[in-house]
């Protein structure tokens, strides 16, 4: 009689067993879809002494740890590369896709001079070298506000990228006391989520201490996640109004704008600090030296009137903003007459101050020893190149990620046939472990019935 | 490698999605005709495409200068034949009053006709150009040359353009050609001539003809020195062809795409993503629970 009894404590167990491991095939099935679910497996364990049986153990979580951290780092790095290959693009598409290019307009500007040495008297082709130097300024000045416009965007992204990130810290430190907790696997997912997502803003790493807890540290050392405790990336004005980034966390504050080397927040600020400001740097210093070295030559020189030293554009005050305020002189704009075509002290017809323009063109004036055509051409194949590295990386990163994410998929990816199997393996034998409960149960009753 | 069929789903998929990419590349280039359609696709070619146009715009602003000088030397000769033409008549004319044939009233008639081929003469001396400069002025070029007596009043500057090919080329005769800084003042002969005719002064033709004989020769060696000019331009020109297509030559090696190559790619890349299609079909129907 104590032996049945026995039995069907072994039957009810085995069923209890059998079930959680429909019940984890079960969730695995429902899970197959979620993004970072790591698939779940029950060990069932045999139980030795007599009768024997079986229970179920601990769930498990296939997952790797070293593995998740070098998806997170590939995550962070090909968020960085496409962000910085959209930009690029986007400031591409700006400044070389859309109207002549500023290089372009500066080779227009010289042969317009040339064309006005065959007849510097003509008022017509006064009027078109005003127009092609209008078009230069125009183009730069615009070039010059796309340029901060792309600034601007980019500031924008940063500062939203660091709300998002102070939000994901802190839900990163609450998984983490979660995890402290209870150890539930979804929660460990969750964590793992939230990390590669930070990773995916500001790169970094995360690693898993001895006490299971999650320590997320950027690039430069600045610990944004530690256990159960999250810094803050505040926004604060840098700059030219530009935000500045601070990793708070208390009293402590750290600025990692010139560090945050990875993530979308990482490119965005490579772009803005680095791209950007060495494209609008370049476009200042083209707009200088086309406004100091066209006037330096066109003073030189005199109009029909026989008047010498005006100038041809407005001369800059400074090198910094000189692209956002390169202008003809209105008073040459207002004149075509003005246009010093003839050498001083030359007869109105001469035309060699309209040749003295035409071969600055070939001379090295420019900053860096180019002619100014070469400079103007320097900005866009500077941008070309640096575009063109950002396709690259972001090719290279997601080849990486997605052999990453293979691997990850091997081991923690969910494969409906396989949980189908695991489905019908545990429910034939939970319906047999019911048939050995049944049978037991018959048993007894009969027992029963003889007393 | 355990392979689940979500991976092998998005293995398919993703291929699927790299053959649109390829298949979207492919049409564009085929439609745009260019390999090379932003500069971050080939910085390398886009600079060698970009440097080659730009010095194709510059050396298109020379020629339009040379163009327009040649134009204007154009005008020049047929101003200069003018001229010939009415200083041979003004000395055939004082040769024929030169003779004793004629009467005192014979030359006086003569003189109209004189005076009038003197107009003509002055008329082309002062001849503006379609930019409305002095083709004779030097340059002086917006002020008339020549004062009606026929003294210059403009200067003996050449007028130079650029070639196009990093050098200058001069493209005017200046009207000092036809001053006694090359052999006499051709357009006061045909005052001289008049004076002499209306005063029936013999001696005083007679002293004119051998100025005139020079001012024949005088005009018809810048005449000659138009000509020379005007086929240093011409070659000019042939030779600005000639650099505008080696460049556009060099731009369409750079970027521009292969057309029949890129027909070819996009009818490869078309069938790759039907496969592609297929493919991710059937993976998706063996792994539907109902199979």
């Amino acid at each position: 009689m104590s032996d049945l009894l026995s039995l069907l404590s072994l039957g009810s167990a085995g069923i209890a067993a059998q079930n959680a491991g429909v019940a984890v095939a079960s969730n695995n099935v429902a899970n197959v879809n979620t993004a970072g679910y790591s698939r779940q497996r029950v060990d069932l364990q045999a139980l030795s002494l007599l009768p024997g049986g079986v229970r179920s153990g601990a769930t498990q979580r296939l997952a790797d740890d070293l593995l998740a951290d070098r998806v997170r780092v590939a995550g962070g790095s090909l968020a960085m590369s496409r962000a910085t290959a959209s930009a690029l693009g986007d400031l591409e598409t700006r400044l070389a896709r859309t109207g002549p290019t500023v290089d372009e307009q500066v080779a227009n500007l010289f042969a317009s001079f040339g064309a006005l040495s065959a007849a510097p008297g003509d008022t017509g082709r006064r009027s078109d070298v005003l127009a092609a130097a209008g078009a230069l300024a125009d183009g730069i000045r615009r070039r010059a506000a796309d340029v901060a416009s792309a600034q601007q965007d980019s500031d924008l992204r940063i500062r939203d990228g660091a709300k998002q990130v102070t939000s994901l810290a802190k839900q990163l430190a609450a998984a983490n006391q979660a995890v402290g907790r209870s150890g539930d696997p979804a929660m460990r997912d969750r964590r793992d989520q939230l990390a590669a997502q930070l990773s995916e803003l500001v790169g970094g790493r995360a690693r898993i201490g001895a006490d299971g807890q999650m320590r997320f540290v950027l690039d430069d050392g600045a610990v944004l996640v530690d256990g159960d405790r999250a810094a803050q990336l505040a926004v604060s004005p840098g700059p030219g109004g530009l935000a500045k980034l601070e990793v708070v966390d208390g009293a402590s504050r750290r600025d990692v704008t010139a560090t945050l080397g990875g993530g979308s927040v990482g490119a965005q600020l490579r772009v803005r600090d680095v791209t950007l400001a060495r494209t609008a740097a370049q476009l200042d210093q083209l707009a200088f030296d086309v406004a100091t070295q066209v006037n330096a030559v066109h003073t030189a020189n005199a109009g029909l009137d026989g008047v010498a030293g005006r100038p041809m554009f407005t001369p800059p005050a400074q090198l910094a903003g000189a692209a956002a305020a390169l202008a003809i002189d209105p008073a040459l704009a207002a004149d075509p007459k003005l246009l010093a075509a003839a050498a001083a002290g030359a007869p109105s017809g001469d035309n060699r101050g309209a040749l003295a323009l035409f071969e600055l063109g070939s001379r090295p004036v420019a900053a860096g020893g180019t002619s100014l055509g070469d400079a103007a051409l320097a900005i866009i194949g500077d941008l070309a190149r640096s575009g063109a590295e950002a396709k690259a990386a972001a090719a290279r990163d997601e080849l990486v990620a997605a052999h990453l994410g293979d691997l990850r998929d091997s081991l923690s990816g969910v494969d409906m046939q396989e949980e189908l199997a695991n489905l019908a393996r545990f429910e034939h034998a939970s319906q047999a472990m019911t048939k050995v409960v049944a049978v037991v149960d018959s048993l007894l009753g009969s027992l029963i019935d003889r007393l | 490698m355990r392979v689940t069929g979500n991976h092998l789903i998005e293995l398919t998929t993703a291929a699927t999605a790299r053959q649109q990419g390829k298949l979207a590349s492919a049409a564009e280039q085929v439609t745009s005709g260019l390999r090379v359609t932003s500069p971050s696709d080939d910085p390398s070619a886009w600079l060698t495409a970009q440097r080659a146009k730009l010095q194709r715009t510059v050396a298109a602003g020379a020629s339009v200068a040379v163009q327009a000088s040649r134009d204007r030397l154009d005008e020049t000769d047929g101003a200069l034949s003018t001229i010939g033409d009415a200083v041979s008549q003004v000395r055939a004319l004082a040769i024929q009053a030169n003779t004793g044939t004629l009467s005192a009233s014979d030359r006086a008639a003569l003189v109209d006709q004189v005076r009038g081929l003197q107009a003509l003469a002055l008329g082309a001396a002062n001849r503006r150009d379609v930019n409305g400069e002095y083709l004779f002025a030097g340059a002086n070029a917006l002020n008339a040359p020549f004062d009606a007596a026929g003294a210059y009043a403009g200067d003996g500057a050449v007028r130079q353009v650029p070639d196009g090919l990093a050098g200058l080329a001069a493209t005017t005769i200046p009207g000092s050609a036809l001053t006694a800084a090359h052999g006499v003042d051709v357009l006061p002969l045909f005052g001289r001539i008049a004076d002499a005719l209306a005063a029936n002064d013999t001696a005083a033709l007679a002293a004119a003809l051998p100025d005139l004989t020079t001012a024949v020769g005088q005009v018809a060696e810048a005449r000659s020195r138009t000509g020379s000019t005007m086929a240093v331009l011409d070659g000019t020109l042939r030779a600005h062809g000639a650099l505008a297509d080696s460049l556009t030559t060099a731009i369409a090696r750079a970027v521009e795409v292969d057309t029949v190559a890129a027909a070819g790619d996009l009818a490869k890349t078309s069938q790759a993503l039907e496969v592609s299609r297929a493919v991710s079909a059937h993976v998706i129907s063996l792994l539907s629970p109902s199979t």
